[in-house]
């Protein structure tokens, strides 16, 4: 039969695939297709704010891009009736580039399966590596993913086989395996995505690690923003359990395993374990004591296998291809792929996967599409979100690897990466960092509560023009205090923004301090907006637009700016048909 | 036990100590805030910070055990800068004075206070102090979120009435949604206050190291005896009845008397008033008398016979309670009484349908058991007397027993119906026929008026008067004895005081005087004073004068007294005779029972002191246990009622003698015991 595939995750349903659905599902039934189509709702495929459409008979495929309600109907029209594909739809280059330079493992079913359709996933090869472990021992298993050498993806990169060995070392009759799906650095969606697009595998793999450390019950701590994923995630586990691949004597096995879905309240220090685990026992989330590490007394003080979603979902590859296969992707240190939330200034925004040891250039240039506008080069990439730090253009050939990463400064993270350009003011990024981490902060400690709202204080006057060397100063030295004396990772992190905006863009706090001046005019005290008079060629554009009224401009003449009046919302540099506003 | 080191010296401590901990215990200190010995380690002020050989980074102190040949460094540069810049942020959020008494202080003046970013200090929240609720005030601007109270609270106590609320910088301690404390289910153990260690939290009451446990647990400390109140109730709760009434034992040596006629001062202190009402307090130890299977006799510590022997004048509360100590200590106790029965005042001075007879006799045949022997009808008018019994010392405890005088104009004439209420209540204690008519006026405003004047209701008089030249409020007597009075028919006249007797001996005429009150005088209540032109007349069968006591000395009784009667004891209760002691009323004037049994003990003490002893009447019946510090929570616990003895109907008690107030129930009891506050818990922190 022919099908059709909408991508309907989170970001699909924004831009209005719902209704496509709905509009398609009403021209076939008018025209009477309703019986020749299957029609298959998949995830998201990971380019932002866009509804993909697929086309697919015996021979061909067909995808088209950025469809709308508008556009659904030529498309059933010309290509369903007539057979005549709707060209100027279909997705072009850039869709193309964005895909053929990845390496799409963990990604490789999202925006292809139904989610909700445990065929789909079953017929992907799905279950197979379950399968597979249980016809082994958990030893086997744990020495597959020792040879893998697959390391954590939730940032820090900690090896997940000691991680699991030291779990099954542990003699406790009661042990859990818990999945963090608390992803909560600002503009990173991998694990949505995955939850959405292709649950089975992120149960999979926490079945076979239950089986691994000897667990027989799993939660997934699932933020409650995620309510699609939260809904397809109990559905999975539904659908698992009645095929056999949940519950008691799993495929026919002796072991057992059943998985819990806990919503957190979407804090983000829910994200480091400890606290995780203090808020699925009720408690108030805010981090612990390591040690005892959650391997030794986790969740209700049991032996807790704690990893984060797109670590499991890398379980079921290397188990069904062998630790080796999945040791040769990726560099020395780090193998497999990683998958980026990229955002930012670049053509191409949304989720990429690529192997580990890709630069982050080739990340840029390849999948990403290069940067949005050609005149403005990238300036710097910001990696692992608010606890990460930023990586200068002259470092963007460090390859995405744990190790080369953190020389720069900055972490690997969960996989956020923001991709700025010449016309982003490093202070501003700093700070806006920060003020995500004042926000954050569960408040526990006094380096991560009351240090990081001072810096953001301090950081507040350097951007109103009241800076001075102290400040930069007391920035420095605070930084160093709050990370080697932070309760928890996050607190210790916290500071990387200034950081390493400090060490690479100090000729920027130096404007900002010493000269009172944001170049990148986006400080609004420091800065003001003024019409070249040479340049100017009196067309009255900007006076226009301006909200305020705040430019002087007869036809004819050339236009001036009241500075008075002039509220710096750049809208007349927009507009400017020669540039002669700077 | 391990070996470890600390800035390169070398310590002995045992493993399961943290850092801090074993720090702390060999006199190295180590900065600290949120750490405290009873909770579990928090971590959060983060001043703990040490170094520690092999492992990188700073350590904190409170949170990491000791291994053995650990070597660790508390105080390099970087530990020293690092500990100010966590100080100047703690600072930057604290109003400008630190409180000095608080540890916040003192962590400041260890480490130094950092001079930075000065537009940064002090920046605090600008909250409302919470002055409103009961016992404690807390000013969240000095809270720097150390976490103690709530650990405190929810760990330790398992109440839970306050938690962390809100996220990061705006993360305060507070009750859920911001209720009040009462609505929380705040059990006011004011444990947070005591592990507040910068003044956020502070009692109301104020105190200093020396009398903080007097301040905190004040229905001891106000207990003239005192009786370790907050002990006894607790052992009350948990059902201990024979354990409660041992620590009451402890102290006194009539608990049942106590229950029933102590004027409870204890109640008057009782932090629970703050909360909601006081315990019945007085009440619960009448309940726990009456549980009484003797086991305490078992336990008493008798001392050897000395073969001194002690003479005792007086068989009241002082006299018995002197007498019991000293048999205790080994004396040779004999105690002579004028009247017919022992007690004192507490047989002849207190009505029967107060205290029963029964009861008075059963506590003193407690004592009587303990060798001490009771001589009645045996007045003693003469010193000699007594001294040619040659005893090793003597003790004068004859009381107050006779009225004092109204001092108006023909109250000396001698009529028949007029009479000294105290003298009065003693016939009718006794048993002697009294013919008083049917209009009776009693003068005065103290327990005795009150009793009086209930007996004459209860012996038939139709019209119970009391005149009293003072208001309601100035009243001495017990409030509820008041009530009751006023319920069974005695009407209270107050302003109104008679200023002389006239008329014949079977009708008086009584001319009285309305009174203002004026400036305060030297007891504190207002002076009365009479309104000139108000007189009036007042024609009744019976005068019954009841405005005080004194002592009924013999005349040529050779001992210095003052001007009042009373005799001069020095600080050691001795006389100006060199065997001869003097306590009790004879000596304060008329007092409570309490007082009484107070005077008894010390007087008790001193004498065995100067017979060669050591003074020592201490018992000790009941070994105190370091307490479970676990409360629980209890839904509306600070909003649960005192809770009474019932009284007798009016109608079954109008005409005769039986007690009026009845025991608590067992359940009603266990409740009441169950609303303390536990103060004294605050004290095992």
């Amino acid at each position: 039969m022919k099908k059709i595939r909408i991508c309907m995750g989170t970001s699909g349903i924004s831009a209005g695939a719902k209704e496509i659905l709905n509009k398609l599902e009403g021209k076939l039934t008018k025209h009477g297709l309703e019986n020749d189509y299957e029609i298959i709702k998949a995830g998201d495929r990971g380019l932002f704010n866009d509804v993909i459409l697929d086309i697919e008979d015996e021979n061909n495929l067909f995808i088209y891009e950025n469809v709308n309600v508008s556009s659904i109907g030529k498309i059933v029209e010309q290509h369903l009736l007539q057979g005549k594909p709707v060209e100027e739809l279909l997705a072009g280059e850039d869709y193309r580039q964005f895909f053929a330079s990845q390496k799409r493992i963990i990604l490789k079913n999202c925006g292809i399966i139904d989610p909700e359709n445990i065929e789909h996933y079953i017929h992907s090869n799905g279950y197979e590596a379950l399968k597979k472990s249980l016809s082994i021992t958990p030893h086997k298993v744990l020495l597959e993913i020792k040879k893998s050498e697959l390391r954590g993806r939730g940032g820090a990169g900690f090896p997940t086989a000691i991680k699991w060995e030291n779990c099954m070392l542990e003699t406790s009759a009661q042990k859990y395996i818990v999945c963090n799906a608390d992803e909560g650095d600002p503009g990173a969606f991998m694990d949505r995505s995955l939850l959405e697009g292709d649950p089975h595998s992120v149960l999979e793999g926490m079945i076979i690690a239950g089986f691994c450390i000897g667990a027989d019950e799993g939660y997934i701590y699932c933020r409650a923003e995620y309510p699609l994923a939260i809904k397809r995630i109990k559905k999975a586990i539904e659908d698992a359990t009645n095929a056999g691949f949940l519950g008691k004597n799993i495929d026919g096995s002796e072991f057992s395993f059943k998985i819990n879905v806990i919503q957190g309240a979407g804090a983000f220090v829910c994200g480091e374990e400890t606290s995780l685990l203090n808020s699925i026992e009720g408690k108030r989330g805010v981090p612990g004591f390591k040690p005892p590490y959650p391997a030794e007394k986790g969740l209700w003080n049991m032996p807790t296998c704690l990893n984060n979603v797109e670590t499991f979902a890398n379980i079921r590859h290397v188990i069904i291809n062998g630790g080796e296969w999945f040791k040769q992707i990726g560099s020395e240190n780090s193998s497999g792929t990683k998958v980026f939330a990229v955002t930012g200034k670049v053509k191409n925004t949304g989720l990429i996967e690529v192997p580990m040891g890709t630069t982050i250039n080739d990340l840029i240039k390849g999948p990403a599409g290069g940067m949005i506008n050609p005149n403005l080069k990238c300036k710097a990439v910001q990696i692992g979100g608010p606890s990460g730090g930023c990586i200068p253009f002259w470092e963007l050939d460090t390859p995405i690897d744990y190790e080369a990463i953190k020389k720069t400064g900055s972490i690997m993270g969960s996989g956020g990466l923001v991709v700025m350009d010449e016309g982003s003011c490093m202070v501003d990024v700093a700070k806006y960092f920060l003020s995500f981490s004042v926000e954050e902060s569960c408040g526990k400690c006094v380096p991560c509560r009351v240090g990081l709202k001072r810096m953001l204080d301090v950081l507040n006057e350097v951007t109103e023009g009241r800076g001075t060397d102290e400040h930069l100063h007391f920035l420095q030295e605070m930084s160093d205090t709050v990370k080697s004396t932070a309760f928890c990772g996050l607190g210790g992190a916290a500071p990387n923004p200034i950081v390493s905006t400090v060490k690479y863009f100090n000729n920027e706090y130096s404007k900002h301090i010493q000269e009172k001046k944001c170049d990148q005019k986006i400080c609004e005290a420091l800065f003001v907006v003024e019409i070249d008079k040479v340049n100017c060629v009196a067309c009255g554009k900007c006076k226009t637009i301006c909200p305020v009224n705040a430019i002087n401009w007869k036809k004819g003449e050339k236009a001036f700016i009241k500075q008075p009046l002039c509220i710096k919302c750049k809208a007349c540099i927009s507009v400017c048909p020669v540039g002669a506003i700077i | 036990m391990i070996q470890i080191k600390i800035n390169n010296q070398n310590y002995k401590t045992s493993e399961e100590k943290t850092i801090l901990e074993a720090a702390l215990e060999n006199d190295v200190y180590i900065p600290n805030l949120c750490y405290h010995k009873d909770l579990k380690p928090e971590g959060a002020c983060r001043l703990c910070i040490v170094k520690i050989n092999n492992r990188n980074g700073l350590i904190p102190a409170c949170a990491t055990k000791v291994k053995a040949d650990m070597s660790v460094i508390t105080h390099d540069d970087e530990i020293i800068q690092k500990r100010r810049n966590i100080l100047w942020l703690i600072l930057s959020e604290y109003p400008f004075k630190i409180d000095k008494k608080s540890e916040l202080y003192e962590v400041v003046n260890h480490i130094g206070a950092k001079q930075w970013m000065k537009q940064f200090s002090s920046i605090y929240k600008n909250f409302n102090v919470i002055k409103d609720q009961p016992l404690f005030i807390r000013d969240l601007n000095k809270c720097i979120f150390c976490n103690r109270c709530i650990r405190v609270c929810q760990d330790l106590r398992g109440i839970y009435a306050i938690g962390a609320v809100n996220r990061g910088w705006l993360s305060i301690v507070n009750t859920p949604y911001q209720k009040t404390l009462k609505d929380a289910d705040c059990k006011f153990c004011t444990a947070c206050v005591e592990v507040c260690p910068t003044g956020a939290l502070e009692d109301k009451v104020e105190f200093d190291d020396h009398d903080k446990k007097e301040k905190l647990i004040p229905c001891s400390a106000v207990c003239p005896a005192g009786i370790d109140v907050p002990e006894y109730i607790e052992l009350i709760a948990e059902k201990k009845y024979q354990q409660s009434l041992e620590v009451i034992r402890e102290k006194v040596p009539f608990p049942h008397i106590l229950g029933i006629v102590c004027p409870h001062p204890c109640e008057g202190e009782c932090r629970r008033k703050g909360v909601n009402e006081a315990i019945s307090i007085r009440e619960l130890k009448r309940f726990v008398a009456e549980k009484d299977n003797e086991r305490w006799k078992k336990k008493i510590k008798k001392s050897k016979k000395t073969g001194k022997k002690v003479i005792v004048v007086g068989s009241g509360p002082t006299g018995l309670t002197s007498a019991y100590y000293l048999s205790c200590l080994g004396h040779d106790v004999e105690i002579y009484e004028a009247l017919s029965k022992p007690g004192g005042m507490l047989i002849a001075g207190i009505p029967r349908f107060r205290l029963p007879e029964n009861i008075v006799m059963k506590e003193i045949n407690h004592i009587v058991e303990q060798g001490v022997k009771i001589k009645p009808n045996s007045r003693i008018d003469s010193l000699y007397e007594l001294l040619n019994k040659n005893p090793d010392a003597i003790l004068l405890a004859m009381g107050a027993t006779i009225g004092a005088a109204m001092n108006i104009a023909g109250e000396f004439e001698e009529r028949k119906s007029v009479f000294d209420g105290i003298k009065l209540l003693e016939k009718i204690n006794f048993g002697e026929d009294v013919s008083l008519g049917n209009h009776v006026v009693v003068v005065g405003g103290g327990n005795v008026a009150i009793d009086v004047a209930r007996s004459a209701v209860r012996l038939g008089v139709e019209h119970v008067h009391i005149l009293y030249r003072r208001t309601r409020e100035e009243m001495p007597a017990f409030k509820e004895e008041i009530e009751l009075a006023l319920e069974e028919g005695v009407q209270i006249n107050y302003l109104t005081a008679p200023i002389s007797i006239l008329g014949e001996d079977e009708r008086l005429v009584v001319k009285c005087s309305k009174m203002k009150l004026g400036l305060p005088d030297e007891s504190g209540r207002r002076r009365p004073m009479r309104i000139k032109g108000s007189e009036f007349n007042i024609i009744v069968d019976s005068l019954i004068s009841a405005v005080g006591q004194k002592p009924d000395l013999a005349p040529d009784f050779d001992i210095k007294k003052n001007e009042s009667g009373y005799i001069l004891v020095d600080e050691n209760f001795k006389t100006s005779q060199n065997t001869v002691f003097a306590a009790g009323d004879v000596v304060t004037g008329p007092s409570t029972v309490i007082e009484c049994i107070q005077q008894g003990r010390d007087a008790a003490s001193k004498i065995d002191e100067f017979l060669g002893g050591g003074g020592d009447i201490i018992q000790n019946f009941v070994e105190r246990e370091k307490k479970n510090p676990f409360m629980g929570s209890e839904k509306k616990f600070a909003y649960k009622k005192r809770l009474k003895g019932e009284y007798i109907p009016l109608q079954a008690r109008i005409d005769n003698f039986i007690q009026v107030e009845q025991t608590l129930t067992e359940d009603k009891a266990l409740l009441e015991a169950r609303r303390c506050l536990k103060c004294h818990y605050r004290f095992d922190l």
